[in-house]
């Protein structure tokens, strides 16, 4: 049993098993592609249709309703490659004259039949080596380098786009530009596909949630947006519709750890300053001036933290508006992780190569301790009443 | 490199001038132009020919006009321009020149 899709062929409506739609969409697409320079395209293609249309007829009649998967191979395999009518490199027309031709190779992550994410896989296609080595040089490497090749696994993961349509396929393995090799790769993934529909099901069912969620709190975001005027120089942003480019995708994946990086750096130095000021009193050797309270210090801090960060925000954010929405919670993830782990190498840096970093943190403990027991009283005893008695 | 490699561009180079050939002889629609080929060993694939249609229209050396179907839709029928006519006259003349070449070399 096979699920039926219907289509549209050149205004001819068929209906066809799964599979066969598949390799049917392969060919098509494959066939847009060879005549993208071609002035004709549109009426090629239309006619292309039509003369697919005419051999899908042939295998219906009233009591078969239905074109099998082998019968549209048969087809495709009648109808031949699509070549460029100009294209001087073309191979004879008789199958079997088939040559691999070069298509642009790129990385991507393959998903299927990877073990994590797909990188490996996504190696291996491109490299054209067996996946098991790239699995096994890159638990060599982890074990090597003390854990930084699995570091570079995880930042890998997030740059490096999936291959999801079965032109990236083509694209990620290099594959043969023909229509023939496409069909097969199609077969392909038509036998895989099968064992995953149950659970593709559940997981499209889930996307979709997402996706409304997402979509319903981005509507109430932008709703809200002029009348509390927090955003008001952001444009109004058309909806997503197509996913990133591969080289949006790759760029968002490179300047998202940057911002990061930079916004942990400027976390860690806002954090020093902080606690610096509330133990000691002093911004770097600088005694605050006695006429502003402690918790008019802490304010001005806040805020001026805010206004630093506020610009490397916006610019994130843009970065996530101008792509595919639901791919922010990937670069939204990838931000969070590589911040925590630069925030924890900052510190762990400033307190072992900046002396005065060094006292603080050593100095945490007493400082603490002489804020007493933290309740509300204390505490604002300890910090301002206190000291603004003293000073009277 | 194997005779059939060699052979496949003859084959690919000569076929826009087959195919005038045919669309000079009647006109035909691209089913019936298969029909003839698949016979012959110039046997070829829709794949291939609707690109090279377009572009021998886009040459101007044939044209078509749409004609009712007894089934189905209609189709397209093609037919040689003026143009075409004289560019098919040159290439016969030529083939005859590369026939008479090589009839000549072999005694």
């Amino acid at each position: 049993m096979e699920k039926v899709v219907s289509i549209n062929l050149n205004g001819n409506a068929f209906q066809l098993e799964e599979p066969g739609y598949v390799a049917l969409r392969a060919y098509l697409e494959r066939a847009a592609a060879s005549l993208q320079e071609n002035p004709d395209r549109a009426e090629i293609l239309a006619d292309i249709e039509q003369s697919i249309a005419e051999k899908c007829a042939r295998y219906l009649n009233e009591r078969k309703t239905v074109i099998t998967r082998t019968e549209v191979d048969a087809i495709l395999a009648e109808m031949g490659p699509v070549e460029a009518g100009d294209s001087q490199s073309a191979t004879g027309s008789q199958a079997g004259a088939q040559t691999r031709t070069d298509a642009p190779k790129r990385l991507y992550q393959i998903r299927e039949g990877a073990m994590l994410t797909g990188v490996c896989q996504g190696i291996a296609a491109y490299l054209n080596i067996d996946v098991t080595f790239v699995r096994v040089a890159f638990v060599i490497l982890a074990f090597a380098t003390f854990g930084a090749a699995a570091l570079i696994y995880v930042v890998l993961a997030f740059i490096i786009p999936y291959a999801d349509t079965t032109e990236e396929h083509a694209a990620a393995y290099g594959f043969a530009a023909t229509a023939q090799g496409l069909i097969e790769q199609a077969k392909r993934h038509s036998e895989s596909f099968r064992a995953r529909q149950e659970w593709r099901r559940g997981w499209h069912w889930q996307q979709r949630a997402w996706q409304r969620h997402w979509r319903r709190h981005e509507r109430r975001m932008r709703a809200q947006a002029p009348v509390g005027g927090s955003t008001p120089s952001m444009p109004p942003v058309p909806p997503p519709i197509a996913p990133p480019s591969y080289v949006a995708h790759a760029v968002l994946g490179v300047t998202t750890p940057i911002f990061a990086i930079v916004h942990a750096a400027a976390f860690v130095a806002w954090a020093y300053v902080l606690l610096s000021m509330l133990t000691t009193g002093t911004i770097f050797g600088w005694k605050l001036p006695v006429e502003i309270p402690v918790w008019a210090s802490i304010l001005i801090l806040v805020v001026l933290y805010g206004m630093i960060t506020a610009p490397l925000k916006a610019l994130r954010f843009i970065g996530y508006e101008h792509q595919y929405a639901p791919y922010h919670h990937s670069f939204g993830a990838l931000h969070g992780v590589v911040w925590l782990a630069a925030t924890a190498l900052f510190a762990w840096l400033a307190y072992h190569h900046i002396p005065e970093v060094h006292a603080l943190i050593d100095n945490l403990p007493n400082a603490w301790h002489r804020t007493g027991t933290f309740n509300v009283e204390t505490f604002l005893h300890d910090l301002e009443i206190d000291r603004l008695f003293s000073r009277q | 490199m194997p005779i059939s490699e060699k052979l496949a561009p003859l084959r690919k180079g000569l076929l826009e001038f087959v195919i005038l050939k045919i669309i000079a002889a009647d006109k035909v629609y691209v089913a019936d132009m298969l029909k003839l080929l698949s016979e012959t060993e110039f046997a070829t694939q829709e794949g291939t020919l609707y690109p090279l249609l377009s572009k021998l229209r886009r040459e101007e050396l044939v044209d078509y006009e749409w004609k009712e179907s007894e089934a189905g839709p209609p189709r397209k029928y093609y037919k040689l321009t003026a143009q075409g006519r004289t560019q098919l006259a040159t290439l016969n003349d030529y083939w005859k020149e590369i026939n008479r070449t090589l009839a000549q070399l072999e005694k």
